[in-house]
């Protein structure tokens, strides 16, 4: 698709979209602009297995996929783009051959690394979206500065046991996931926390539509709130939230 | 506790101490959690307010818990 430099779209791609291009906020305009779309996903985990899947999907033209791990046995009950064949290959070379295979109009850039403060600016360049998969607060911390620094929506997303969250950061337009998030001290990473695999589906998917509705010009539907998911109650619930006015990092007094 | 008054907390009603500050209720509730997010009647509220905001009469209350794993 974003080899297609007519503007229009092809026979097999009228049919491989077909559901889709029949959606009046798609259309054929549409489907050429996710075509031309770059989105960063962090983190190919059961969130990532899930966005990265729908993306390629939906005809994004670009997803460059970041996992510095390799793929375990206890990743299987919800990492659905990895299966047991996978055991101990790199995460990026799994998705790369699924997302491929799954549709080889989009291009698949996978990148082994672990996102940090030094590398991550640079991984992002070309980005119209990032979409937080990864299983930490350190590294959303560092997803952050970046789309605040690149001026690159970001969406977030976590699970835990039942329960899964997302919301929808736009530098200049919401907070920052650190008006939300303000404590310091909640940098340990969260190894080996607990989860039921499809809460990884439900959130992975809601980023999805999310992400969709972004590239497509649309309104973030996360934007100045939290959705909540709870899985043994089975309810959503939302939060309004607001930007942060005193936000070392997004306000006027920015650290950036 | 002395004077009591009545609030929702995440739709249950509580019997809470007049005035209670949410930092007093979040500890009540055994609801700490850096990450805790809390709405008062459809408020949000930022954390550094926590210790000044007090609650009156049929307050709604939301507190939600972020979740950090992928």
């Amino acid at each position: 698709m974003s080899r297609n430099e007519r503007g229009s779209l092809t026979g097999e791609q009228e049919i491989r979209y077909r559901r889709q291009l029949a959606i009046p906020e798609i259309g054929e305009k549409g489907q050429i602009r996710l075509g031309r779309a770059t989105v960063m996903i962090v983190g190919l985990g059961g969130l990532g297995s899930v966005s990265s899947f729908y993306l390629a999907a939906a005809g994004v033209g670009s997803l460059r996929i970041v996992d510095h791990d390799t793929v375990s046995l206890d990743n299987l009950n919800r990492q659905l783009l990895h299966s047991t064949a996978d055991l101990d290959r790199p995460k990026t070379e799994s998705a790369t051959e699924k997302l491929r295979s799954l549709n080889p109009e989009c291009s698949v850039e996978p990148v082994r690394v672990r996102v940090a403060e030094d590398n991550g600016f640079n991984l992002a360049e070309g980005c119209d979206l990032l979409l937080d998969a990864t299983d930490n607060l350190a590294t959303r911390r560092v997803l952050n500065r970046i789309s605040l620094a690149r001026r690159i929506p970001l969406i977030y997303g976590g699970i835990n046991g039942w329960n899964g969250s997302a919301a929808t950061f736009v530098p200049g337009e919401t907070g920052c996931l650190s008006c939300l998030f303000p404590s310091r001290d909640l940098g340990a990473p969260a190894t080996g926390f607990p989860v039921v695999g499809p809460a990884a589906g439900v959130i992975g998917s809601i980023q999805s539509v999310e992400a969709i509705r972004i590239l497509l010009g649309m309104k973030p539907a996360l934007a100045n709130r939290l959705l909540k998911f709870q899985g043994k109650s089975m309810k959503f619930r939302t939060i309004h939230v607001e930007k942060d006015p005193a936000c070392p990092h997004c306000g006027p007094s920015r650290e950036e | 506790m002395g004077r009591t008054i009545h609030i929702t907390v995440n739709g249950m009603t509580e019997e809470v101490p007049e005035n209670a500050t949410l930092e007093f209720l979040i500890e009540h509730f055994r609801e700490a959690d850096p990450a805790l997010i809390v709405e008062l009647n459809g408020r949000y509220i930022y954390a550094r307010e926590y210790s000044t905001t007090r609650v009156a009469e049929n307050d709604r209350m939301e507190l939600i818990h972020p979740d950090f794993g992928g």
